[in-house]
């Protein structure tokens, strides 16, 4: 059974699975590093539940996906935002804007304003 | 989230699954091997990168699950697992699979048939444009109605007055012609039978008389050629023309298209085929199946006279059938307040109506189904067979409820193991739901196949041998419907009990070794209900069988007051085309001279009803200075045309005076012999002989009684026979337009029907001979509806009990086997084997007593209801009753029998040591 914390991560996984995805074309190890690289190496991605939430956004046609060649000449598969992907990553970033600042609101509360 | 993206996935990962796995497996390795490397690079050796690659992305397996579970597999995934888990357990238990689905394939095909048959009789719509928008015109009137001469349908209402479908052909004209409510308005007519010369060969078609605007109004149009239209049937003979059946057209011209223009002769009256029509269409009559031919109104002076020269121009025969098509907007009151407004000025114009006089009162009836003349005479029947069969499958399912209870319980250990791995009760439900429906769509399957095999056989049995089929049952997607429906409703039905017991099954106690005694008596009680309610329904099922097959017995054995063996019945439709009254009698008399020659023939007489045909003619009976309208009970009895040799032909004694003689001629005093119920009602106190009767008051005609002849049945085997009285056919001035005649040889019928052939051909070629049967099988088919019901019910019955059997068996050795250890122990402390085979007879005893009463008094209430369909015997027949619950309950004790044996021979040591 998964830890609770990764409940978390489930809801924002797909988020930064897509905005890896949108920066360029990416195969499932790619998305994995890119996320730890542009993170700066504060987030772990639990390597399970990775290609689940792949094929689910596939599913779900957010990203689309093909065969290709990987850097070290290996058949690899590469997933691509679709433009139905595009949409919903804006309004999903829209979302956790929204509610980051929300949350910071009330974290930074002092008890004069409350 | 776009529905194509996901169809698409699903789709592959259903259709595809061996390449998406290879997929999956690709990507995951690739993942491992950069993974991998990327982890020797920060200098983990090769084992080890490769070995915490796989570790961190966890079991590749799951991984795999997960991938396609995230492709909305997952119901699917299952389904296909129960699937395949129930058909390895079908497997597992062939001989179970074959009980089950072979009687949910008999109850399941016995409900096919009978649908089948439910839903051309009672459903079926006319093949025409929008049929619901169709309006039959019927009329009803009372006593005093004013319409006299009806030809057609007619019916009794519940209050009395008579209703009917015929109007006369002005009558028609004039409502046609005042017609503001209806689209508009057209006449038809089933005319009935006509001999058709094709190439010089004559043969027997059946016929319908359709208006000129027929098939505009109906919007049918021809599979080939063209219609009848409003020219055709502009002037008496105007149209010379005709359209085919499909069915004709297959049958006799092999559907060339060279038909178009052809010309036949009808009747003797050269007319052209103009058109096909549509394999559906069947005419305006009824939706079971079509006239062979199609003619228009105009036609009926010049090819078809009848009773007069033309019936179209006469007032006092109402014959004609009227249907309108409704307009929007117009509700059926009000088209029929106005139609009967018009009905009543087109009576008054057409006919001379007295002050007493009762016009006929308009109605409307649904014309979707045209007459559907088949559905009043079968609706209660096919009602009864249904139920019947219903029961059939009522009792199938709940042999397999049994049977799968008896299944589940041992499989209860199965069940403690799921679920204490943690499989959901609700998951548990659908795997026996999936077993009970998989079993009941095999059923399903067979059962469709039993019903597209069986499904001409009622039609078959409801015609005559000796003429074609009354319909056809056509097999269709409705059909399909109804028993794909009835799989899934009985695979929930009988799947209930096992899945409710399934999830009432605790962890703790499933895996315990002997939960079985604790629980014992509980668990049984589902299965024990279900035996009683497999007792009752057989009992129904039983009884029905009896209640029948002893009707028909009664009937077969019934006093018929004449001899029926060695009778050969045929008959002759010289047409009114060529032949007047009075020379239609002379043909007669001639053949009755011809046939009595032919060796072989020990006598023959023409005869105008032939007995036991369902056909009767009644007559007035005014004795002489007396009113119509006197004190007697009656004043009418049944009358019979027929020939000089009539009582020696059919055996029918005359004790009394004489019988016919060769003097008794058209020019003679009319002559009749009466029948001993007769004479006693009529002559109570007197010799009837010498005295004298009239017919009707109007009647100047008196008959004088020269002889009285022993009691005979007449139109139905079912009534004592009333008063009759019979007069020779030669002293009928009006002549009859057909005539059949009964020979009595010891020859076989196709050795001397070529004899019989050839004789009416050396007097006139082109007639044919119709009808030809015995007088044994003219009364079988009078008793074919008590056939089918004895043969149905019997074959219902039989079933019923077989499955009783299975079902009381089943549940006796179950009942056994868990309790063997109890029975050990009860043989350790002293029970004798006897003893311990009396304990489970008793119980299986009670088992059935408590079905056969609870039977006897659903059946009694059943019967009551087909009272009216028995004869000989009383709804709560005590023999059909007593020995239905006699018989029940031998059959449970013989099949409780084998597991008492068993429990009775359970050997206490090894019962105990098991324990």
């Amino acid at each position: 059974m998964a830890p609770k914390q990764n409940d978390l991560l489930q809801g924002t996984l797909d988020i930064m699975v897509l905005k890896a995805v949108s920066l360029g074309p990416l195969h499932g190890y790619g998305v994995l590093l890119r996320i730890q690289q542009i993170s700066g190496n504060r987030l772990e991605i639990q390597q399970g539940s990775l290609y689940p939430a792949l094929y689910r956004l596939e599913h779900e046609g957010s990203i689309d996906s093909e065969w290709g060649q990987s850097e070290n000449n290996r058949k690899a598969k590469y997933y691509r935002l679709t433009a139905a992907g595009r949409k919903r990553l804006r309004t999903e970033t829209e979302k956790w804007h929204d509610m980051a600042d929300a949350i910071g609101a009330i974290l930074s509360a002092t008890p004069e304003e409350v | 989230m776009s529905l194509a993206s996901r169809v698409r996935t699903w789709w592959k990962a259903v259709t595809r699954s061996e390449q998406l796995n290879g997929e999956i497996e690709d990507e995951l390795a690739f993942h491992i091997e950069s993974y991998a490397n990327d982890l020797m690079r920060s200098g983990l050796p090769h084992d080890e990168a490769f070995r915490r690659a796989r570790i961190e992305l966890g079991g590749v397996t799951a991984q795999k699950e997960n991938m396609r579970a995230a492709w909305g597999t997952r119901a699917w995934d299952e389904l296909r697992g129960d699937l395949r888990y129930a058909m390895r357990m079908l497997a597992k238990s062939p001989g179970f699979a074959a009980i089950a689905i072979g009687s949910l394939a008999l109850g399941i095909g016995a409900n096919t048939v009978i649908f089948t048959v439910t839903k051309a009789i009672l459903l079926d719509k006319l093949a025409v444009s929008h049929p619901d928008e169709l309006r039959l015109f019927a009329m009803t009137q009372g006593g005093k109605g004013v319409v006299h001469g009806m030809w057609g349908y007619f019916d009794n209402t519940p209050s009395g007055k008579t209703l009917s479908t015929s109007f006369s052909y002005p009558v028609y004209q004039l409502l046609r012609q005042q017609n503001r409510v209806f689209q508009d308005v057209f006449g038809f007519k089933d005319y009935g039978r006509m001999t058709a010369t094709i190439d010089n060969k004559a043969e027997v078609v059946t016929s319908e008389m359709v208006s000129g605007n027929y098939y505009r109004v109906l919007g049918v149009h021809p599979a080939l050629g063209r219609v009848i239209t409003d020219s055709d049937d502009a002037a008496v003979g105007s149209g010379p023309v005709m359209l085919i059946s499909d069915g004709f057209w297959a049958r006799r011209f092999g559907r060339t298209p060279d038909v178009i223009g052809k010309k036949i002769e009808i009747n003797g009256t050269p007319m052209t085929i103009i058109g096909v029509n549509p394999p559906d269409f069947t005419g305006a009559y009824g939706a079971q199946s079509s006239p062979d031919i199609f003619l228009p109104f105009s036609m009926q002076p010049i090819a078809a006279p009848k009773f007069k020269s033309s019936l179209l121009t006469d007032k006092d025969l109402w014959w004609v059938m009227i249907m309108g098509r409704m307009k929007p907007g117009i509700s059926t009151e009000t088209a029929r307040a106005a139609v009967d407004l018009d009905l009543n000025a087109a009576v008054r114009a057409t006919m001379i109506v007295g002050k007493d006089d009762e016009v006929p009162r308009l109605d409307l009836e649904d014309g979707s189904r045209g007459q559907n003349a088949a559905a009043g005479d079968f609706a209660k029947p096919i009602y009864v067979l249904m139920s019947l069969a219903g029961f059939v499958l009522m009792l199938a399912c709940a042999n397999l409820a049994n049977l799968l209870l008896a299944r589940a319980s041992s499989r209860q250990r199965e069940m403690s193991v799921r679920l204490a791995l943690g499989a959901g009760r609700a998951r548990i439900l659908r795997q026996m739901f999936t077993e009970s429906l998989l079993l009941s769509i095999a059923g399903g399957a067979a059962g469709l196949l039993l019903g597209y095999l069986g499904r001409n056989a009622i039609p078959h049995l409801l015609s005559s041998s000796w003429e074609p089929t009354v319909m056809s049952s056509k097999f269709d997607w409705m059909i399909f419907g109804f028993t794909a429906a009835i799989s899934i409703f009985t695979g929930l039905l009988f799947g209930l009990a096992p899945a409710w017991q399934a999830t009432r099954t605790q962890v703790s106690s499933g895996l315990k070794d002997n939960a079985q005694t604790a629980t014992q008596r509980r668990h049984n009680f589902a299965g024990k209900t279900l035996v009683v309610i497999q007792v009752v329904l057989s009992m129904l099922l039983l009884v029905g069988a009896g209640l029948f097959v002893r009707t028909l017995m009664n009937l077969n054995h019934e006093h018929l007051g004449f001899d029926p063996n060695n009778i050969l019945l045929f008959e002759l439709n010289p047409p009114g085309t060529q032949y007047s009254p009075a020379k239609s009698t002379q043909l007669y008399h001639q053949l009755e001279e011809k046939f009595s020659a032919i060796p072989g023939v020990d006598s023959v007489t023409p005869i105008e009803i032939p007995l036991i045909s369902g056909n009767v003619s009644n007559t007035g009976v005014i004795l002489p200075g007396e009113q119509q309208s006197s004190k007697k009970s009656r004043n009418t009895a049944f009358m019979d045309l027929v020939g000089e040799h009539f009582f020696d032909t059919f055996s029918i004694p005359v004790i009394a005076g004489r019988g016919f003689r060769p003097t008794d001629t058209e020019t003679s005093r009319m002559v009749a012999v009466i029948s001993q119920e007769m004479a006693k009602q009529f002559f109570p106190d007197t010799n009837p002989i010498g005295k004298t009767f009239k017919a009707s008051e109007q009647s100047t005609d008196s008959i004088e009684i020269v002889g009285i002849s022993k009691d005979a049945k007449y139109y139905t085997l079912r009534k004592d026979p009333s008063p009759t009285y019979y007069m020779p056919y030669r002293q009928n001035a009006d002549g009859e337009e057909s005539m059949t005649f009964a020979v009595h040889t010891r020859m076989k019928p196709e050795a001397i029907v070529p004899v019989l052939r050839d004789a009416v051909a050396s007097i006139d070629k082109n007639l044919p001979l119709l009808d030809i049967r015995t007088q044994n099988e003219q009364i079988e088919d009078r008793t074919k509806q008590e056939r089918i019901f004895a043969s149905l019910t019997g074959g219902f019955g039989l079933l019923a009990l077989v499955l009783a059997c299975i079902g009381i068996y089943g549940i006796m050795a179950y009942t056994v086997s868990r309790r063997t250890n109890e029975i050990g122990i009860r043989m350790a402390l002293g029970a004798q084997s006897g003893r311990v085979l009396r304990m489970v007879l008793r119980e299986a005893s009670w088992l059935a007593a408590i079905g056969v009463v609870v039977g006897l008094g659903a059946a009694a209430a059943m019967a009551r209801l087909i009272d009216s369909m028995l004869y000989g015997l009383k709804p709560y027949d005590p023999l059909t009753l007593g020995g239905a619950a006699l018989l029940l309950f031998f059959v449970a004790l013989a099949a409780s029998w084998i597991p008492a044996r068993r429990a009775a021979s359970v050997d206490p040591i090894k019962a105990l040591r098991h324990e």
